[in-house]
């Protein structure tokens, strides 16, 4: 099994909603080391991975 | 504290585990099929003892935390994949059957490759899930009955009850949860998987979810919300004339 493949089963033929779980982790390490309340980070983090499920559904395939 | 409340505490702590471990191994059964989920229910078991065995008294030692964030962004992407397909399926933009395509032979051989690939996957996923939640009990034990030995065995028989009585409430859901049509079951299972998975990334990361592991079902209501207004804004979107 190429690691391709693996790629391809477990995040899909989505290139957005990769992306945006990248980001919300980039996001999130980031506010945690400015010292921003945890709930912000929760909320931003979770925010911006829902944002890019919403990218995903409507992304040309 | 006292041997029953010492019991009872663990009880409640690794119950919350092994729901968690349960829900991982429930979405595999139902999705991809029982043996799989079994197997890597109990390829996680195997390893586990022998984790404890060898190394007992040094497991609060495992890096815990960057094992969740390793498995939290797999879970994620995987839950991601399947809400979409889910969610594209409920608004019609993808057929509900893939096997109503055309040319059905070439399809039948792929997926019978895809099949077998996400059996694979459905192993890993199920043992990854049994593992990181087994050793978070194991922990609990560890830590609640690192007093005396007389506190190690009361901690261990309210965390063996607990996985007994989360084995049972498994055993008494595989027939129901069988009986969900394929893409509710889908989309069912793809917001707990990306719910898990923003989770224990989140943790893996250093983010203290408020209600702890309470949080997991604002995120799954969270995540349905997100779901419902997709379907709903994708099919409003399917009407307008391109």
């Amino acid at each position: 099994m190429s690691l391709a493949a693996i790629w391809e089963f477990i995040a899909g033929d989505s290139r957005r909603a990769p992306l945006a779980v990248a980001l919300a982790v980039a996001v999130a390490v980031v506010l945690l080391r400015n010292s921003v309340p945890s709930t912000v980070v929760a909320t931003a983090f979770a925010g911006i991975i829902a944002l890019g499920l919403a990218a995903s559904v409507f992304e040309a395939r | 504290m006292n041997g029953w409340t010492l019991a009872g505490t663990s009880f409640l702590a690794s119950a919350v585990e092994a729901v968690e471990a349960l829900t991982i191994v429930l979405a595999v059964g139902v999705t991809r099929s029982w043996p799989v989920a079994l197997r890597g229910t109990a390829f996680a078991l195997l390893v586990l003892g022998l984790i404890v065995a060898l190394f007992g008294p040094l497991l609060h030692l495992v890096p815990i935390d960057q094992l969740k964030l390793v498995v939290g962004i797999v879970l994620t992407l995987f839950g991601l994949a399947w809400l979409r397909k889910a969610i594209l399926r409920y608004t019609g933009r993808k057929a509900l059957h893939d096997e109503d395509a055309a040319y059905a032979r070439e399809v039948s051989a792929l997926r019978a490759a895809e099949e077998a690939q996400a059996d694979r996957i459905g192993l890993v996923t199920a043992f990854k899930a049994v593992l990181i939640e087994g050793l978070e009990v194991a922990i609990i034990v560890v830590t609640f009955g690192a007093a005396s030995s007389a506190a190690l065995g009361w901690s261990a028989a309210g965390a063996g009850a607990a996985v007994l009585l989360v084995i049972a409430l498994g055993l008494a859901l595989k027939q129901p949860a069988s009986r969900v049509p394929e893409n509710a079951m889908k989309f069912v299972v793809g917001i707990m998987l990306t719910s898990f998975g923003t989770f224990w990334t989140g943790e893996g990361l250093g983010i203290a979810w408020w209600g702890a592991d309470l949080s997991l079902l604002l995120l799954a209501a969270f995540y349905l919300a997100v779901s419902a207004a997709l379907v709903a804004a994708a099919r409003v979107r399917g009407r307008v004339p391109a």
